[in-house]
């Protein structure tokens, strides 16, 4: 059961403002101490500013000095009074504030305004923010979609109109008592006076109390139109370096339309990205308990910003420890920049079998043969690497792989196109689909203008495959958020129903988004085969909370009019694919980014809100400015990250990078996909896996539908490729995976039939060494260390007759099922 | 670091966050072997920490895939018209205020043991899916949330008990039925950690075995030594992958399914060779009869959650499906075939699990995804009818020969106390001893409540 947390009165203040510079925090005075949040205005009697005492050192804050360590004084106690690292107002009038610690003092001005004047507190802007903190308006309690216990509040307080109405109007006004505020249900539940299913939420005691009685007692005033909006929120310190084990209190402000800046660090919900480097509570007090980055996210009335926490090693790495990387290129400087600032030391580069087995299997899907395992190994060119970078982009190979990832981001289905027939080999409409994906790789088209060419498609669905896209997708609903989060990244099926709580979009953008596919129609042909898919000239998608269309909009781009009879897919796919559109390159650049590193810079990869910042900020608007000055020409961008020492470092880890796992100071193992991790065995065993309808020899990244029947490859977490999302791929290692490759047929049969290629490699005389050589070779890209061969020499050594084939095949399986062969390293 | 409370511990008006559930969801993330998770839940137990349900419940759905007809079954309407009442005439059962039809005599001496919920209905498509997905977890997919299944919540909350699986599928799971739609019977957002264990064979069959649960036959027990060895002379050289957190799973996989492989205690409990030829005979000689008989072996070895499809599809199988034409059954091939081998296996089960002393810890319900069309159709069959139909529920704190609910007369909508899937779903939490007022961690993070607001239990039944 969670018990709310009574939050100390320490760090809250209502009005704040900077009465001399404007929102940043002021320059670094000549002592090294800084006062957060600088010099600020205090407005009238209930007003409250917190004080956090900084160190600097030149352009950086590293930390703050303990509350118990400073004294605060009031440079005219008639004027303003500090209690606790607390300045509450006196009367009207400036004065400065002076922080004394043993290594020096620091000063800010200060202005008190407003004491005469009669205050109430705002119902949309302190009582929404008692109502938000306290809990009431989150999605498990009142601000659920249907409510809790009968009373309906609006999630996280988007629509203070109706919070209003329900607070003050509903259920016969029984929630407020105006003659007696003390007894009314909104202050007597949350203080469990009367019994409360959400448990107790404030004191009587409390602030939260105070707001509310007071508010009830002023009368409950309404939200009125020209209240003072909120413009934006800051947080203050915006980027401190830490040490381990160190805590720092942040001060969010927030700017509203009048002007005023109020400390509403008390009313602002916070949480932490990286929870292994940097941990918040809800006052604001962040504590480092590890290593890296933490970004922090602080949310208040429907406004999101984010700082960020660094803490370098300990000991950070000696720069020698950075020389050894390579500067190949921007994604070198980027990473290289974070890992210095974090003194967290590169991994030394990987080694040539490594490297030819992890850009094959990244690229292409598929092992390197042993032939031109042994020939990269032998090669002495010291370019060698980038020659094998510009063989393996122009392989056929990549277009099966390739082709198999945008498959599975268009949603390529043969159970779905086929309604429901199973024959994916004689599938008609599978196979115009797939094709269509399949010939735009193959002629490198460049991604806006797959995507334009996508969202425009129209006609018979047999000649022009794009077209399904829009059979798969038959509500305007269904288009707009599959195409939001398949080429921006972006959740916004949230704001079907209500304002996305973790993002700037709100009902009304969705359903002028979704607008926009509401004159798409799908006819079918006679015979019904096949269907025409076209743009009608009217109709509208009725937004059911007005009842009325929205005018088409792209998200936040400009609006078409609704009787404008042109295909409303057109603006929409200008405005999709437009370089200047933040969201589509960056998209697609993580997406192309975590096929690589097997980390997207951004996790999941289709998640790029606000909220979920990444990793490395600045090399993801550099590699995204990158695709767009290419043109979007995805192997551009794939040629930079192959060749960037980032990329070829080695897996192994250093003691010193070993937490690490967003910087990118060694290259993360991942458990090869289902279908390379198939195609691989077959290739090791000589045994290919036989697909029901397709040819034989067909590979499993050369199916054009996910829906072939394969119980290895559907253990192994291929997609169903009903929904779009990144989601529906895993690649997380289960039982039952274990279970078939130690016990199931798959693996077994392929190592027990006799002809393959431990059968034809004994068939042809070769020694004991020299089939294990070609074994580790081809499945590893490395041979067997002394130590290996020696055991396995031995257990081979001790099978006699029969056994000693079987025994050969037991050591087969131990490789096909080792990690260094499940995983690209 | 490892937050056991965040493992299922009921928590209300909270936002969750998702790492809580992520540092759980991927114990081997955090370096932990199932040897500390061990000492962790006994750490746990020492601090008073409670599991949050009832570790004694456990929960055997079975699923009448096809959908029989309400009122030739269990809601008979011998006063309708002909066109509506059907071929068959009811009979007495053991409780006098329950008929139920003829073609279930068994059952009919077991009726003190069940009780009918007579005005089940669900307000989606007529299709097969969306009852599956409704009926299993609750909920109607939209918006492309994938919601669990009852068995995978199970799964989450509570954990394996034994060295098996939580959560068993038996014989495996549902197949094609027409609507190209998921069916709920996976762990969906709750991630595949907690997806359930498909036994993928027919129990029935002589040769019967868990496909992949035991090393194919010329892989004796030696030859599995030397694998392992051998496995570990390769895996030691790389010994440093450990480092990421797929590689510590994937040892974690290791040791669970070898923890699996090597339990007598699970291998026996899928050796349907260990009943006497008397018991087996008793469930019935068929697939579902032996499907029964498993589930009851697994239940009594620790398994939570058992769901036993009575069929896998609608097409070209005799099922519970009788629109009366082909691909699919006819009203007779129900009578001949489907309602035997129900009614033979169904009372089987809940007999044993009586003489065994399990039914008070074992709820048995039956759900199917609608009900059928009240008026014969020209093929002689009915139709799919999602506005009325009958399930059943039995033990696990469940009373016997009780009747909740009626439909009006011809079956045709329920006249009282109308129960929907989210209802159904809430009564089986209840019998596992789950608040329902638990969130669990959705999409993105946010909490996702067990059941939709509002809904309860059937209280009726308790």
């Amino acid at each position: 059961m969670h018990t709310v947390r009574l939050l100390p009165l320490v760090a809250w203040a209502i009005f704040w403002n900077p009465a001399f510079s404007s929102a940043v925090a002021p320059a670094a005075p000549a002592s090294s101490l800084t006062i957060l949040p600088g010099d600020f205005t205090l407005y009238g009697p209930a007003c409250r500013q917190s004080l956090v005492v900084e160190r600097r050192a030149q352009h950086d804050y590293v930390g703050q000095i303990a509350a118990d360590e400073v004294s605060f004084q009031s440079g005219d106690e008639k004027i303003v009074r500090i209690e606790n690292g607390m300045a509450i107002p006196v009367a009207d009038g400036t004065t400065t504030i002076t922080a004394n610690h043993a290594s020096g003092t620091a000063t800010v001005n200060v202005k008190v305004v407003d004491m005469t004047k009669p205050f109430t507190w705002s119902f949309r802007n302190h009582v929404e923010s008692v109502l938000l903190k306290s809990g009431c308006t989150t999605g498990p309690c009142h601000g659920a979609q249907s409510g809790k216990g009968g009373f309906k509040l609006s999630l996280r307080g988007y629509d203070p109109e109706g919070d209003f109405v329900a607070l003050t109007r509903q259920a016969r006004g029984r929630r407020i008592t105006p003659t007696d505020p003390g007894r009314s249900l909104i202050l007597t539940k949350p203080t469990g006076a009367v019994a409360h299913k959400g448990g107790l939420r404030f004191r009587v005691d409390s602030l939260e109390y105070k707001i509310l009685a007071d508010w009830i007692a002023a009368g409950t005033p309404a939200p009125k139109p020209d209240d003072a909006r909120i413009e934006r929120i800051q947080i203050l310190p915006e980027n401190v370096v830490l040490k381990k084990n160190e805590s720092q209190q942040l001060i969010v402000l927030a700017h509203f339309s009048d002007g005023r800046v109020e400390d509403v660090t008390r009313w602002t919900l916070f949480t932490s990205a990286n929870e292994s480097a940097v941990q918040i509570d809800q006052t604001g007090l962040a504590t480092t308990v590890g290593y890296g980055e933490g970004a922090l996210t602080a949310w208040y009335l429907s406004k999101v910003t984010t700082s960020s926490i660094t803490v370098p090693m300990a000991t950070p790495a000696p720069a020698a420890a950075y020389k050894n990387s390579a500067d190949r290129n921007f994604i070198d400087q980027l990473v290289m920049g974070k890992l210095m600032s974090l003194g967290i030391p590169p991994s030394p580069q990987s080694t040539d079998g490594e490297f030819i087995r992890r850009v094959y299997l990244d690229t292409l899907g598929i092992l390197p043969t042993l032939d031109e395992t042994k020939q990269f190994m032998a090669d002495k060119a010291p370019n060698k690497r980038d020659l094998l970078i510009e063989a393996v982009l122009d392989r056929p190979e990549f277009v099966d792989y390739w082709s198999y990832k945008w498959s599975d981001l268009l949603l390529v289905n043969g159970d779905k196109l086929g309604f429901g027939n199973r024959d994916n080999a004689n599938q008609a409409l599978l196979w115009s689909y797939y094709s269509w994906v399949r010939n735009h790789v193959e002629a490198d088209t460049p991604w806006d203008l797959l995507v334009r060419e996508l969202m425009t498609a129209s006609g018979s669905n047999l000649e022009n495959g794009a077209s399904n896209f829009y059979l798969l997708h038959q509500d305007p609903l269904d288009m707009a958020e599959t195409t939001t989060v398949a080429f921006l990244g972006l959740n916004i099926n949230c704001a079907r129903c209500h304002n996305h709580p973790l993002e700037k979009w709100s009902n009304d953008q969705y359903y002028a988004m979704a607008n926009l596919f509401s004159r798409v129609r799908v006819k079918q042909d006679a015979g019904g085969k096949s269907s025409v898919v076209y743009a009608d000239v009217s109709g509208d998608l009725i937004q059911p909370l007005t009842g009325k269309p929205r005018p088409p909009t792209p998200l936040d781009g400009t609006p078409l009019a609704l009787d404008d009879p042109k295909d409303r897919r057109v603006h929409l796919a200008a405005w999709l694919t437009s370089p200047t559109n933040p969201y589509f390159a960056r998209s697609i650049t993580n997406r192309v980014w975590a096929n690589f590193f097997g980390r997207g810079l951004v996790e999941p990869v289709d998640d790029l809100r606000l909220t979920n910042p990444p990793s490395n900020p600045e090399l993801l608007d550099a590699a995204a400015k990158y695709l767009v000055d290419q043109k979007f020409q995805l192997k551009s961008l794939m040629r930079q990250i192959l060749q960037s020492a980032a990329y070829q470092r080695s897996s192994m880890p250093l003691a010193a990078n070993e937490l690490d796992d967003r910087f990118y100071s060694r290259y993360y193992p991942k458990r090869l996909m289902a279908e390379v991790l198939l195609d691989a065995a077959s290739n090791i065993t000589a045994q290919p896996t036989k697909f029901p309808g397709f040819p034989d020899g067909y590979r499993a990244l050369q199916l054009p539908s996910s829906s072939a029947a394969s119980y290895f490859l559907s253990t192994f977490g291929r997609p169903d490729r009903l929904v779009t999302c990144a989601c529906e791929r895993s690649d997380q290692p289960t039982m039952v995976q274990v279970l078939h490759i130690t016990n199931g047929d798959t693996v077994n049969m392929k190592l027990s039939a006799k002809d393959n290629a431990l059968g034809k490699a004994l068939a042809a005389g070769k020694s004991d060494a020299e089939v294990l050589d070609q074994l580790f070779l081809h499945a590893l890209s490395r041979l067997p260390t002394a130590a290996e061969k020696d055991r396995v020499v031995k257990e081979l050594a001790a099978a006699q007759g029969y056994d000693k084939r079987k025994a050969w095949e037991d050591v087969y399986w131990s490789v096909l099922s080792s990690k260094e062969f499940l995983f690209n390293h | 670091m490892l937050r056991i409370t965040g493992n299922g511990a009921t928590r209300t008006c909270d936002g969750l966050s998702r790492r809580d559930f992520l540092q759980v969801g991927t114990l081997g993330a955090v370096g932990l072997s199932l040897a500390d998770l061990a000492r962790a839940e006994t750490a746990a137990k020492k601090a008073g920490l409670k599991k949050p349900g009832n570790d004694k419940r456990s929960c055997i759905m079975i699923f009448n895939l096809g959908a029989p007809s309400q009122i030739d079954t269990w809601d008979m309407k011998p006063d309708a018209p002909s066109e509506i009442r059907g071929p068959f005439k009811p009979i007495s059962t053991k409780v006098p205020e329950i008929q139920i039809s003829e073609i279930f005599p068994q059952m009919a001496q077991h009726a003190d043991k069940f009780s009918l919920v007579r005005s089940c209905y669900h307000t989606a498509a007529a299709v097969h899916d969306t009852g599956h997905q409704m009926m299993q977890t609750g909920r109607l997919f939209t918006g492309g949330i994938n919601t669990p299944h009852a068995g995978c919540v199970t799964s989450y909350l509570m954990g394996r008990r034994t060295d098996l699986p939580a959560h068993v599928i038996i014989p495996e799971p549902m197949g094609r039925t027409g609507g190209n739609l998921p069916h709920g019977q996976d762990a969906g957002f709750l991630g595949k950690a907690h997806d359930p264990f498909a036994l993928m064979a027919d129990p029935s069959k002589p040769n019967f075995k868990v496909p992949d649960l035991l090393p194919p036959a010329d892989l004796g027990e030696a030859r599995l030594d030397r694998r392992r060895r051998l496995r570990s002379v390769v895996d030691d050289t790389v010994k440093n992958f450990e480092a990421t957190a797929d590689a510590q799973l994937l040892d974690a996989g290791f040791e669970s399914a070898f923890r699996l492989m090597t339990s007598v205690q699970a291998r026996e409990a899928f050796d349907l060779s260990k009943e006497t030829t008397k018991t087996r005979e008793r469930y019935g000689m068929n697939r579902f009869g032996q499907s029964c008989l498993l589930a009851r072996r697994l239940i009594e070895a620790g398994v939570r959650f058992v769901t036993i499809n009575t069929f896998i599809t609608v097409f070209d199988e005799i099922t519970w499906d009788i629109h009366g034409s082909k691909p699919f059954t006819s009203i007779e091939g129900m009578r001949d075939i489907v309602a035997p081998a129900y009614d033979q296996g169904y009372s089987a089960l809940l007999e044993d699990l009586t003489q065994r002393g399990l039914l008070d810890d074992t709820m048995v319900c039956n759900l199917a995804e609608f009900g059928r069309t009240p008026r014969i159709n020209p093929a002689g069959g009915r139709d799919h009818w999602p506005q009325c139909w009958t399930v059943k529920f039995a033990g696990g704190g469940v009373q016997g020969g009780r009747v909740v609910g009626r439909s009006d007369q011809i079956g045709g909508v329920p006249a009282e106390r109308p129960i929907d899937p989210g209802e159904i779903v809430a009564t089986i939490y209840k019998s596992l001893g789950f608040d329902l007022e638990t969130h669990l961690p959705g999409p993105q993070g946010r909490p996702f409540a067990l059941v939709d607001f509002g809904k309860r239990e059937i209280h009726e039944l308790f």
